[in-house]
């Protein structure tokens, strides 16, 4: 399909392409950056409120998790697709979805970390009189830390992921680079846009794994000793 | 890249179409994409199963590998396909093995193995001691403690896992069209192509209600494919 001296012109990486075309490489680096920021930040904000009335009310627990598991099993190229009538092929197209499939995972762990909080804990600090909303945020939410932050590096890493799909609707950072790449049969865009996906996936799992063992020195602590 | 666009006239209805039995037939017809998807989804689901299986069930049986595990767990939700696919469609090109399918068909078989090998490893890991200790104490061979006890103990958290690489396989394979190839993905590409909404609605409706099915069908294989006894004991462990 593609001639010989196409070929040889044609390397899988052709590294002037960095220099030449870093302009265009950082752009997607950063709308890349966005979009995962505004998808798990928007997922975030929505879990909070789902995990707090799954744990006010236990009756909740099971349709918020059948929720929250249908939406992540909906294929990404027809959740993106669907919205598209509706919002066009804007950002907002491309950042329910994403933030759609953090949910699941998000909802569990919130969920999970406040249920780990014993019930002594929670005692001890009613009976120092502290205020319930005191309570949760000083006591039971750094205690639900470790949790909520293992939650948060997957969401983030498959939300990076996913943003790549969502060039499909004219937005989605590097996988833009990606399309480009193909619609032109020239490698390097592609090369180069789907190891820097990776890679920052890898970069902000890191980031969020040190940030988690800032916030939450404690956890840490009992480590060095034992 | 030569694709052929699927013809739908703009002003056709998403339902109308979905209903004409034409835009089912031919070559460029939905059966045939549908065809080409289910096919490529059940080989990677078939491959993964027959390599994953047998590998997990060996390591959680002589217990090795435990480390693994936990890695493979955050590992599972984090493979970017679409920039897997990506990177390997050039790498496929110049080694002379074509656009299709290949870079698909090694990122669906990267996405399909963790789930399978999870659920075999950890319904095999926690099986009742107790009975492989009973079953050993009455003269097992280590292959029939593994065959006659743990599998058959094991059998519907493995399907559960072979359910969960067959959905998300299934949910993924869209990207396929946008990668050079076809599939059931090809009406959302060629609807965002033409502008033309009503096909990618019917197109994204396609995909899901595929995944949907996907689901349910092997929902449906799970609880006909065991035997009362193991089902009972069973329906806790089931994801």
């Amino acid at each position: 399909m593609i001639p010989l001296l196409a070929q040889a012109a044609n390397p899988i990486v052709r590294w002037e392409y960095f220099i030449d075309e870093w302009d265009q490489i950082r752009r997607a680096l950063v709308e890349h950056l966005e979009l995962t920021v505004y998808a798990v930040a928007l997922g975030l904000i929505v879990s909070a409120g789902l995990a707090a009335i799954a744990l006010r009310y236990r009756w909740m627990v099971t349709p918020i998790n059948g929720f929250t598991a249908f939406l992540y099993t909906i294929p990404s190229v027809a959740l993106f697709g669907i919205l598209v009538p509706y919002f066009g092929l804007s950002r907002l197209s491309a950042v329910l979805p994403l933030a759609a499939y953090t949910l699941l995972i998000l909802v569990t762990n919130i969920v999970a970390g406040f249920n780990s909080v014993s019930p002594e804990v929670r005692e001890a600090a009613d009976g120092m009189g502290m205020t319930p909303a005191r309570r949760v945020f000083q006591v039971e939410l750094p205690l639900a830390m470790p949790y909520i932050i293992a939650g948060l590096r997957i969401a983030v890493v498959s939300t990076v992921g996913l943003v790549t799909v969502a060039a499909i609707i004219g937005q989605g950072g590097l996988g833009r680079l990606i399309l480009d790449g193909l619609r032109r049969t020239f490698w390097t865009p592609m090369t180069i846009g789907s190891s820097l996906s990776i890679l920052l996936a890898l970069a902000l799992d890191g980031l969020i794994l040190l940030g988690g063992r800032w916030l939450t020195p404690w956890a840490q602590r009992g480590r060095g000793v034992l | 890249m030569m694709i052929a666009q699927a013809a739908v006239p703009r002003d056709i209805g998403v339902l109308e179409w979905l209903f004409d039995s034409t835009s089912w037939t031919g070559t460029d017809g939905i059966l045939s994409s549908l065809g080409d998807t289910v096919i490529l989804c059940a080989i990677v689901v078939v491959i993964a199963t027959i390599t994953m299986v047998p590998l997990a069930s060996w390591l959680a049986h002589t217990r090795r590998g435990e480390v693994s595990v936990s890695w493979l767990v955050t590992l599972s939700r984090a493979i970017p396909t679409f920039a897997v696919a990506g990177l390997l469609v050039p790498i496929s090109l110049r080694s002379g093995w074509g656009f299709e399918p290949w870079p698909i068909f090694i990122a669906l078989l990267l996405l399909a193995l963790p789930p399978i090998f999870l659920n075999t490893y950890t319904a095999i890991q926690q099986v009742d001691p107790g009975a492989v200790d009973a079953a050993r104490a009455m003269g097992y061979s280590e292959t029939e403690v593994l065959f006659r006890v743990e599998l058959a103990l094991a059998t519907s958290v493995i399907l559960a896992g072979v359910r969960v690489a067959a959905v998300t396989v299934v949910a993924t394979e869209p990207i396929r069209a946008f990668l050079g190839g076809d599939g059931l993905g090809r009406y959302v590409r060629d609807g965002l192509g033409q502008n033309n909404d009503g096909l990618v609605i019917a197109g994204a409706m396609l995909i899901a209600g595929l995944a949907g099915l996907t689901a349910l069908s092997f929902r449906s294989v799970e609880r006909f494919a065991l035997p009362d006894g193991v089902r009972r004991l069973a329906t806790s462990a089931t994801r």
